[in-house]
């Protein structure tokens, strides 16, 4: 047998998973392939101490790990008063803007109000305008380039008419 | 309580059900984890990180699924992505400098004895990174972790006969470097 062949087989050789026959080419072998021998050697003695990498798990990681389910529900605690937090901000502020806009409690406020709501009334009306332009120029590219599409097809139309009619005629 | 009874109560957030989760699978987890990344601070953070996608996507688990092969298909893919983001930036993982745990540390043994098996363990998980992130999870989960070969291929969802020529390839790989080292040291 063959140091690669032997090679390959090793492992089933340690663990006895091979037939008979196999096992007996593999020992004699080994009786006279030195190279062969020592990694077989060396290989059973790594499966012999790589269980002592094995270790417990620590204290301070089991303890962290037992308290992955309250540390996601004060997770989602926290993000949800984080949001409630948000909405209520964003509430007061739309409130305020709703008293200062609809009243005159502080006239300042008020103008400046109006005259936002104002500018953005004019770039709503502007912004709208602009897309309308958009929109026809798109419908004139297309008005401009069907209809020589059309005329080229009335004209074929036309060749063939007159050539049945010519075909007729003649 | 089996794991399909731990499941079925994790979905109803039962904290005793999550105490037998960890008391299970916590010490599988974070030997793969400790094996891959080579150092303690690594693998505490890569096990809590895999423990907490557990807790969060339990619900989509399905109760007649194989949880061990779920779980250790998790364990490698997180270990294999952790492993690619740190060799970008340290280009390769370090080793604990002190391999002081609770089993080398044995009251029974003398500080020699402990000094020899901290420096044989910091040996062999050196001589684990040097296994490409696959051969190493073969490694770790035959020879470190003793599952049988039928339990890797199952787990890892290769077929029977590439989880035995891979590992018999990785063990090869080992002691080949382990044999080159001895023939320099004797050189």
């Amino acid at each position: 047998m063959e140091c690669k062949k032997v090679e390959d087989l090793l492992s089933a050789y340690i663990e006895n998973d091979l037939p008979k026959e196999v096992r007996k080419e593999i020992t004699q072998h080994l009786e006279h392939c030195r190279n062969c021998k020592l990694l077989k050697e060396e290989m059973e003695e790594l499966i012999y101490r790589f269980p002592a990498l094995e270790e417990d798990v620590p204290f301070f990681l089991k303890n962290r790990l037992l308290y992955i389910p309250e540390s996601q529900e004060e997770e989602e605690e926290i993000k949800n008063q984080y949001l409630k937090w948000v909405a209520a901000v964003i509430g007061t502020i739309v409130l305020f803007l709703n008293i200062f806009y609809f009243t005159d409690i502080y006239p300042p406020a008020n103008r400046a109000l109006h005259a936002v709501v104002s500018q953005v009334e004019i770039m709503v009306v502007e912004t709208g305008a602009f897309f309308e332009k958009v929109k026809e120029s798109g419908d004139r590219f297309i008005y401009a380039s069907t209809p020589k599409k059309a005329d080229e097809k009335n004209k074929t139309g036309k060749d063939d008419t007159m050539e049945n009619n010519g075909g007729k005629n003649g | 309580m089996d794991i399909n009874e731990i499941i079925v109560r994790l979905k109803q957030k039962d904290s005793e059900a999550w105490n037998k989760m960890i008391e299970r699978y916590s010490k599988k987890v974070f030997n793969f984890a400790l094996n891959f990344a080579g150092n303690r601070e690594d693998a505490s953070d890569i096990t809590q990180d895999i423990f907490l996608k557990v807790y969060n996507n339990i619900d989509k688990f399905k109760e007649d699924g194989n949880f061990d092969s779920w779980l250790s298909r998790l364990s490698k893919n997180y270990c294999i992505d952790f492993w690619r983001k740190n060799k970008r930036s340290k280009d390769k993982l370090e080793l604990d400098e002190n391999v002081r745990t609770p089993a080398v540390h044995d009251e029974q043994q003398s500080p020699e004895d402990s000094l020899i098996k901290e420096n044989e363990i910091k040996y062999l998980r050196g001589k684990l990174l040097l296994l490409t992130p696959d051969l190493r999870t073969l490694i770790i989960m035959r020879d470190i972790q003793d599952y049988s070969y039928r339990e890797i291929a199952d787990n890892l969802e290769i077929p029977l006969g590439t989880a035995k020529s891979r590992i018999n390839r990785a063990r090869a790989k080992l002691a080949k470097i382990v044999l080159n080292e001895s023939k320099l040291k004797g050189k």
